[in-house]
């Protein structure tokens, strides 16, 4: 069973002289896990404006003085708030793994006389840096850095 | 042979006398080392010749048969019949306006192939007495993925953007013009790649990979694409900072 496409999608420029049916794609266009795993991918971005909301919150709080940021951040303790923050790591996390699977044939074949290392290895590097930048941010959160 | 009755649903659309697409059954004995196209050629000699679809080599190398399997763009010759079960919907690609049952309108990916110019570009062309132009196993290596692609358009039926931005010219194209970007041979990745900075090319990937998934060649079309883009900019870059563009 199909749906209507852009009813321009793949149209000549100049229209031939049989009249054609306009372009269709699957009704279950959107229930193929590949599809349902990209729709996934795409829908974090409103998870991320809303932490982006939460985040200028915390900033405007800050700026209010300290009773105020202190207030903010006790309302954090929340367990909506914790729920929410544990799901939106999931889809950093999630994005994270999907972008890092994609990115190594991404890249060009040469830059010069340079060539990109193995797959392998620049999927290594990746989590690597993920870690590593996790590891620092952690630090300088817990107080262990610049405190 | 063991063989089992089979339905199949397949798209009918007469140009003459349908306003819209409909659908019809037929029941086909099929035998199970039968590929899908198998069954479509046995109904059009068997039992309704009027069906009309496109079809020639039957090994996955002209890319005539492709249509959609249960919602899948497919290439009919290699995909196995046994993979389904009693029921198969056969449509024409999606993403394409359909010229008649399985048969889709090409010419809109003609115009969209040619604009990224998918030849070999010299500022002069040698003469033929000094000989041919000599390319090693490695920079064959650089490109000779994307030169495997057949044109079977499966790619531009599985593309999210393509349904979307009928200005697209879709992966098939940009696979192609990047496969000339990448041949030593050729002198006018510049000019395709001031191609691919314009709107409805590159940049309008939202990179969904489903032009790979559903690649019967392993061309890797999204591959392409993506560094397609990469190359877009750094020749966009050398065009700020260098005389003539750096080539």
């Amino acid at each position: 069973m199909s749906r209507p496409a852009h009813p321009h999608a793949m149209a000549p420029k100049t229209p031939g002289k049989t009249r054609t049916a306009p372009p269709q794609i699957p009704a279950s266009w959107w229930s193929t896990s590949r599809m349902r795993a990209y729709l996934a991918f795409d829908a974090t971005g409103f998870v991320y404006l809303l932490v982006g909301f939460l985040a200028i919150r915390l900033v405007w709080a800050l700026g209010s003085g300290q009773g105020a940021y202190d207030s903010a951040l006790g309302a954090l303790e929340n367990p909506i708030y914790i729920v929410w923050n544990v799901f939106a790591l999931l889809c950093v996390i999630g994005v994270g793994v999907r972008f890092f699977r994609l990115f190594p044939k991404a890249q060009p074949a040469r830059l010069g006389p340079a060539k990109p290392p193995p797959g392998p290895v620049i999927h290594a590097g990746l989590y690597l840096a993920w870690i590593g930048i996790t590891v620092l941010l952690s630090a300088i959160l817990a107080g262990g850095l610049f405190a | 042979m063991r063989e089992v009755t089979k339905t199949f649903v397949l798209t009918r659309f007469d140009p003459d006398q349908d306003e819209a697409p409909r659908t019809q059954e037929y029941k086909v004995p099929v035998r199970e080392d039968w590929k899908v196209l198998d069954a479509i050629n046995f109904i059009k000699d068997e039992i309704d010749p009027s069906v009309s679809h496109r079809w020639s080599c039957r090994m996955a190398v002209c890319g005539s048969c492709g249509m959609m399997v249960n919602g899948e763009p497919k290439l009919t010759c290699k995909t196995a019949l046994s993979d389904y079960g009693d029921r198969v919907e056969i449509e024409p690609l999606a993403n394409f306006p359909i010229v008649r049952d399985l048969v889709v309108e090409l010419e809109g990916f003609m115009d969209k192939f040619k604009s990224v110019k998918p030849w070999i570009v010299r500022a002069k062309q040698k003469a033929a007495e000094e000989g041919t132009y000599r390319q090693s196993t490695e920079e064959l290596s650089a490109f000779k993925q994307f030169s495997m692609c057949i044109n079977c358009m499966l790619c531009y039926s599985a593309c999210p953007v393509v349904a979307n931005e009928p200005e697209f010219i879709g992966p098939a194209a940009i696979a192609l013009g990047h496969r000339y970007n990448m041949d030593s041979r050729d002198e006018g990745a510049s000019e395709r790649n001031q191609r691919f900075r314009e709107e409805g090319t590159v940049f309008s990937c939202s990179y969904a990979n489903e032009c790979s998934e559903v690649c019967p060649k392993d061309v890797d079309p999204a591959a392409a694409v993506n560094q397609a883009k990469f190359n877009a900019v750094i020749d966009w870059a050398k065009g700020l900072v260098m005389p003539k563009g750096g080539s």
